[in-house]
C-alpha cells in the first residue's frame, strides 16, 4: 500500500524514533539500577506466571473502582489485542495488495470481528476516563490541599500527560479503525466481521473517489506513524505502566506482608547508614514503582491519613519520584545524587501521618509499595537525629528505659492478674502448652485491662495450659520498627527472644495484633522462631472441639472491625467472624471488611504521637460507618428508628479498645453503640460456663 | 573550648517507690535508676553550645548504680565526645555533697571552661550539685539556665525567674551552669547507635576518693498521709445543691434566705 518514499520515511522514523526509545530504556534501566540492593527474588518463573495471569485477567486492577476498571480492561484487552492488528497493519502497509478489511471468512474473519469490537472498546474506555479527568473532575484525581508537590506535578504534569495519551490514543485507534472503514467505504461493501467499521463505512461511501487513496495513506499514517513518534515520550510519560505494571507485578513482595526489609540490606558495608534519604537509598524496586505508578490514586482513596485531610498521599510520593526523574533522567542514571526525598517526594509531616496500615500497598493495581519508602524514610530521620514528634520521642525513650510504651516498672506488667482468683502460670518457672504474650496496651491501659482478664477467665475456664512472662515481657517492638526506630526493635526482639527462649512451651497465643505480627513475622529473623497465633484462632478452635461452651444466645446486632495487622497484614479475617456467629449475635458486615478494611488511625506509632490533628480521625469516620451498617440491616428500620437491640462494635485488638471507645464519644454516639473485644461477647455467652471470677475487682464494683 | 558536663541518675519517677526498712530513705534496691531529666538538658545545652562554638563534650558522674554506663554511652550517642565515670564505694542515693566533691576534684584537672549540670534532681531536690561544684572550683555559678551562648572567654547564660521574667547574665568563664532546659528539646538518640558505641567507645574510670558526707540525715522519710476524708455526696441535682448551700450556711460563709 505505501509508496517507496513513504516506506523509506518509516523505516528511518523507526531507525531515529527507536533509537531513541531504546536509549530511554536503558536509562531507566541505569535509574533503578541506582537503588540498593532489594531482598532476594525467589521462585522467579511462578511469579511470573502469576503476574502474566494477573495482567491477563486485571485481577489487581479489579481490587478497587469495578466500573471503571472494566473501561480500563476495555482498553488493556483492545491495546494487547492491537499487537496482533499492528502487524497486520505494517503487512498491509508493506505488502503491495494486502488488505484484510474486507476478508469474513476463514482465520481473518474472527479476527477482524475481534479488533472491530475491542477498537470500539479502547475508544470507549478512553473517551470515558478523558470525561471523568477533564469535564466531571473526579475529585479522587486531586491531592489534599497540603500534600506536597514537585512543581512539575503541581503544574498539572499528570493532567497533561493524561490528555497527551488519550489523544494519542484515541487518534491512534481512532484513525486504524477509520482507516478499515475508508477500505470498505472505497468498494462501497460492507464486511459482516467488521459491523462497526462498516457502520461507519456508510457514512464515507460520500467522499469523493479521488480522495479515499490519500485518505487511506492518512489514517496509516496517524495510527502507525503514531506509534512510532510517540515512542520516545513514553519513557518520561505514564503509559509506560504497560510495560513497567507487569514487571513490577512479577517481582512484588514475597513472603509474609508483616515483615519489612531490613534496614541496610544483607550484606551491605557496615558504614552503610539505614533507611533512605534520597532516591538512591532507595531499594531499587521503590524506584521501578515510580515508573510503575498510573497515577490513578487508588491508594490514597484507601489512606486513613488522606481520608482525614492530612497532607500524605502515597501516591503523590510516586508521582513526585517519578516526575523528579523525569527532569533529573540522564544525571540520576548517570550517579547524580537527588535532594532528600523530604524536600521533593513527600513531607516530613506526611511521612509522619501514615499508620503502616498496608492499605495503600494492598490497593495498589501495579504492585507498588509506598509505605517502604516511607518506613525507609523514617528510619533515616531516626538515624540522623532528626526532630521527632515530642509523643513519638518521649515513648521510645520510655520503651528504651522501661522496656513499655507506658513507661511503666516492668514489675507492673501483670498487676492486672492481681485481681483474679486463680494465678497464671508463670512460663520462666513451669512449663505449659501457651506462651500467652500480653502486650503493652493489654497489660497496661487501665481501660482495657478487664478486657485483658476476661481472656485470662475464658483460657482458664477452657482448661487451656497456659502462662506469661510477668516483668520478663516487652513490648514486641513492631511499632517500634514502623515508626523507624529499628535499633530500638532489634533490642527488644533480642530481649523478649531471650526471656521466651528459656521458657518451656509449645505455641504462642497473643491479645495484641501488632504483636502477633512481630512474633510471628519478624522474630524469626533474630532466632524466634515459634508458632504464633491471635488468641481468636485459638478461641474458634476451643469452640470447634467442645471445649469451651456456650450457655447462653446473645442478642445484639454487631459489626466486626478488622484489625490491619490482624486481618490485612496476617489473614486472621475468619476466626473472629466464627466467635461472633458463635454467639447467636446478629451479624452485620461493614461495607470496607477484610481486606478493605478501614484503620483506626492507631497503628506505625500514631497512636503515641503528642499532637491530634484537626479534621475526621480514622476512628470516627469508621463508627459512623459502623452504625450507618447497623441501621440499613434488611427488615429493620434506618431511618432514626429505634434499633430493636442493642448495638456493638466488635475489636479483637486493645488499640482498637481505646481508639473506638474514644471515637464513640466524640462522635456523640455514647448510648447507641458500644464498644467490646470479641472476648467480652465470648464471656457472656459462657455465662455459667465460665467458672472463673475477678473476685477483688466485683467486690470492688457494685453491679 | 572544653565543655565537662556533670550528670547523675535518681529512681525512675514512674516506679512506685518504696520506703527502706528503717524508714529513712528510699529502698533503693528495689528502684530502677535513670538519668536525671535536668542533666539531660544540660548534655543537649552542652552539645549544642559545641555544635554552635567547636570544642570538645567531656560527660562525667559518679557511678552509684553500676549502670552509669548506659548513660554515658546515651551521651555519647548524642555528640558528647568523651565519657568519665567516678568508681569506689559509692551507694545509690550517695548525697549531693559527696558527689560534687568527687566530681570538682575528678574536673578540676581536664581545666573546664564551662560546667553544665541539671539546676536539681528529683531525689534530693536541693539543687546543690551545682554550687557546690562551682565552690570547690572558685568559679561562678548561674542556676536555673534556659541558654547558653558561648563567645571569647564569657558565656551569656539566660536565667528564667518566676513570673515568666528573663534575665541574661554574661559571665567570665570558667563558671558552671545550673541547667533548668535547653534551648531545644534534648534529641532522641538511636538506639543502634548506642548500641554500636557501647561496643567501641572507651569509658575512662577515675577512682573517687573519699566523701565530706552531707550536713544533714534523714529523720523520717514517709509517703504522704491522709489528713482528712472526703465525703461523697449522693442524690439529684437539687438535693446535693441543697447539701452545699446548707453546709455553706453551717460554715457560716453565705446566710440562708
Amino acid at each position: 500500500m505505501l509508496a517507496l518514499t513513504e516506506r523509506t520515511i518509516f523505516v528511518l522514523m523507526v531507525a531515529v524514533f527507536g533509537s531513541i526509545t531504546l536509549w530511554g530504556f536503558f536509562n531507566m534501566y541505569r535509574i533503578v539500577r541506582r537503588g540498593r540492593a532489594a531482598s532476594k527474588f525467589q521462585n522467579l518463573i511462578p511469579q511470573a506466571v502469576k503476574a502474566f495471569l494477573e495482567v491477563g485477567l486485571q485481577t489487581p486492577v479489579y481490587k478497587s473502582r469495578l466500573i471503571l476498571t472494566t473501561f480500563h480492561a476495555f482498553i488493556f484487552f483492545g491495546f494487547s489485542y492491537y499487537l496482533l492488528v499492528n502487524l497486520n497493519d505494517l503487512l498491509e502497509g508493506f505488502l503491495p495488495g494486502y488488505s484484510t478489511a474486507e476478508v469474513s471468512t476463514g482465520i481473518i474473519g474472527p479476527l477482524n470481528f475481534l479488533g472491530d469490537v475491542l477498537s470500539i472498546g479502547v475508544l470507549l474506555g478512553v473517551v470515558v476516563f478523558l470525561v471523568r479527568r477533564f469535564i466531571a473532575k473526579d475529585k479522587r484525581l486531586e491531592f489534599n490541599k497540603d500534600v506536597l508537590l514537585y512543581p512539575a506535578v503541581e503544574k498539572g504534569g499528570v493532567k497533561r500527560d493524561s490528555l497527551v495519551v488519550g489523544g494519542f490514543i484515541l487518534l491512534h485507534v481512532g484513525s486504524r479503525f477509520t482507516g478499515q472503514a475508508l477500505r470498505l467505504a472505497e468498494r462501497s461493501i460492507i464486511n459482516p466481521m467488521q459491523p462497526f467499521a462498516s457502520a461507519l463505512s456508510f457514512a464515507l461511501r460520500a467522499l469523493p473517489p479521488s480522495a479515499f487513496t490519500s485518505a487511506i495513506h492518512a489514517s496509516w499514517w496517524i495510527a502507525i506513524g503514531l506509534i512510532v513518534v510517540f515512542l520516545p515520550y513514553f519513557i518520561i510519560s505514564k503509559h509506560v505502566h504497560i510495560i513497567a505494571a507487569p514487571v513490577n507485578l512479577g517481582l512484588a513482595k514475597q513472603g509474609e506482608r508483616g515483615h519489612l526489609d531490613p534496614a541496610v540490606p544483607p550484606g551491605a558495608p557496615p558504614d552503610l547508614a539505614p533507611g533512605a534519604a534520597t532516591l538512591a537509598d532507595l531499594a531499587w524496586p521503590r524506584l521501578m514503582d515510580a515508573y510503575a505508578c498510573i497515577m490513578c490514586n487508588r491508594c490514597q482513596d484507601v489512606c486513613p491519613a488522606h481520608n482525614s485531610l492530612r497532607p500524605l498521599s502515597p501516591s503523590a510520593l510516586e508521582i513526585n519520584k517519578r516526575y523528579w526523574l523525569n527532569e533529573n533522567f540522564t544525571g540520576f542514571a548517570g550517579g547524580a545524587a537527588s535532594p532528600p526525598l523530604t524536600e521533593f517526594a513527600i513531607s516530613p509531616e506526611a511521612v509522619w501521618a501514615c499508620t503502616t496500615c498496608f492499605a495503600c500497598v494492598r490497593v495498589c493495581p501495579v504492585g507498588n509499595e509506598p509505605m517502604a519508602d516511607i518506613v525507609d524514610i523514617r528510619r533515616r530521620m531516626v538515624n540522623d537525629g532528626a526532630e521527632l514528634d515530642s509523643g513519638i520521642q518521649s515513648t521510645l525513650e520510655k520503651i528504651g528505659k522501661t522496656g513499655n510504651s507506658f513507661g511503666q516498672a516492668a514489675r507492673n506488667r501483670a498487676k492486672w492478674a492481681a485481681t483474679l482468683d486463680f494465678k497464671i502460670k508463670d512460663a520462666r518457672k513451669e512449663a505449659m502448652e501457651f506462651l500467652w504474650f500480653v502486650g503493652d496496651y493489654a497489660s497496661f491501659d487501665a481501660r482495657v485491662q478487664e478486657i485483658t482478664r476476661t481472656v485470662a477467665r475464658v483460657l482458664k475456664s477452657a482448661g487451656v495450659d497456659f502462662g506469661i512472662l510477668y516483668d520478663g515481657e516487652r513490648n514486641s517492638g513492631n511499632d517500634v520498627r514502623r515508626v523507624g526506630e529499628e535499633g530500638l526493635f532489634e533490642q527488644l526482639a533480642e530481649q523478649n527472644i531471650a526471656a521466651m527462649s528459656k521458657c518451656n512451651f509449645q505455641r504462642v497465643i497473643t491479645t495484641d495484633p501488632h504483636t502477633l505480627n512481630a512474633l510471628k513475622n519478624e522474630y524469626p529473623d533474630y532466632g524466634g522462631k515459634w508458632d504464633t497465633i491471635h488468641y481468636t484462632r485459638l478461641l474458634a478452635q476451643l469452640i470447634d472441639e467442645g471445649q469451651i461452651k456456650l450457655a447462653k444466645k446473645l442478642d445484639y446486632r454487631v459489626t466486626f472491625h478488622d484489625p490491619c495487622y490482624l486481618g490485612r497484614y496476617n489473614k486472621g479475617f475468619n476466626p473472629p467472624r466464627a466467635l461472633i456467629q458463635a454467639t447467636g449475635c446478629e451479624f452485620v458486615e461493614m461495607p470496607r471488611n477484610k481486606e478493605n478494611s478501614y484503620c483506626c488511625g492507631a497503628g506505625g506509632g500514631q497512636i503515641w504521637m503528642g499532637t491530634t490533628p484537626p479534621g475526621e480521625r480514622p476512628a470516627e469516620n469508621r463508627i459512623r460507618e459502623a452504625l450507618a451498617a447497623l441501621a440499613t440491616l434488611n427488615g429493620h428500620g434506618g431511618n432514626g428508628a429505634k434499633p430493636d437491640k442493642p448495638l456493638l462494635f466488635v475489636v479483637a485488638c486493645p488499640k482498637d479498645v481505646v481508639m473506638y471507645t474514644d471515637a464513640v464519644k466524640t462522635t456523640g454516639n455514647e448510648g447507641k453503640i458500644e464498644v467490646k473485644d470479641v472476648i467480652q461477647l465470648i464471656a457472656e455467652a459462657m455465662g455459667e460456663e465460665l467458672q472463673t471470677s475477678n473476685s477483688q475487682l466485683q467486690n470492688a464494683v457494685p453491679a | 573550648m572544653n565543655i565537662v558536663v556533670s550528670i547523675k541518675q535518681i529512681p525512675n519517677l514512674t516506679d512506685e517507690l518504696e520506703i527502706n526498712a528503717e524508714g529513712t530513705g528510699l529502698d533503693h534496691d528495689a528502684l530502677q535508676y535513670v538519668l536525671n531529666e535536668f542533666d539531660e538538658h544540660a548534655i543537649e545545652e552542652a552539645v549544642l553550645a559545641k555544635e554552635a562554638t567547636g570544642g570538645t563534650v567531656t560527660v562525667i558522674g559518679v557511678d552509684t548504680t553500676g549502670e552509669l554506663d548506659g548513660a554515658l554511652h546515651t551521651a555519647l550517642a548524642k555528640g558528647a565526645d568523651s565519657a568519665v565515670k567516678i568508681t569506689g564505694d559509692f551507694p545509690r542515693g550517695t548525697d549531693s555533697h559527696t558527689q560534687a566533691k568527687l566530681i570538682a576534684d575528678a574536673i578540676r584537672g581536664m581545666s573546664p571552661d564551662i560546667v553544665l549540670t541539671g539546676v536539681q534532681a528529683a531525689d534530693d531536690r536541693d539543687g546543690q550539685i551545682g554550687p557546690m561544684i562551682a565552690a570547690h572550683l572558685g568559679v561562678p555559678y548561674v542556676g536555673v539556665v534556659t541558654g547558653v551562648q558561648v563567645k571569647e572567654g564569657k558565656a551569656v547564660v539566660h536565667k528564667e525567674y518566676a513570673g515568666g521574667v528573663m534575665a541574661e547574665f554574661e559571665v567570665a568563664l570558667p563558671m558552671v551552669v545550673g541547667v533548668q532546659a535547653a534551648h531545644q528539646p534534648p534529641r532522641y538518640a538511636p538506639v543502634s547507635k548506642i548500641r554500636q558505641i557501647a561496643k567501641t567507645a572507651k569509658i575512662d574510670e577515675v577512682t573517687g576518693g573519699a566523701g565530706p558526707r552531707a550536713g544533714s540525715t534523714v529523720r523520717r522519710m514517709f509517703k504522704p498521709e491522709s489528713a482528712g476524708h472526703a465525703e461523697m455526696w449522693e442524690g439529684s441535682p437539687e438535693e446535693v445543691a441543697d447539701k452545699i448551700a446548707t453546709l455553706l450556711a453551717e460554715k457560716g460563709l453565705v446566710k440562708r434566705g
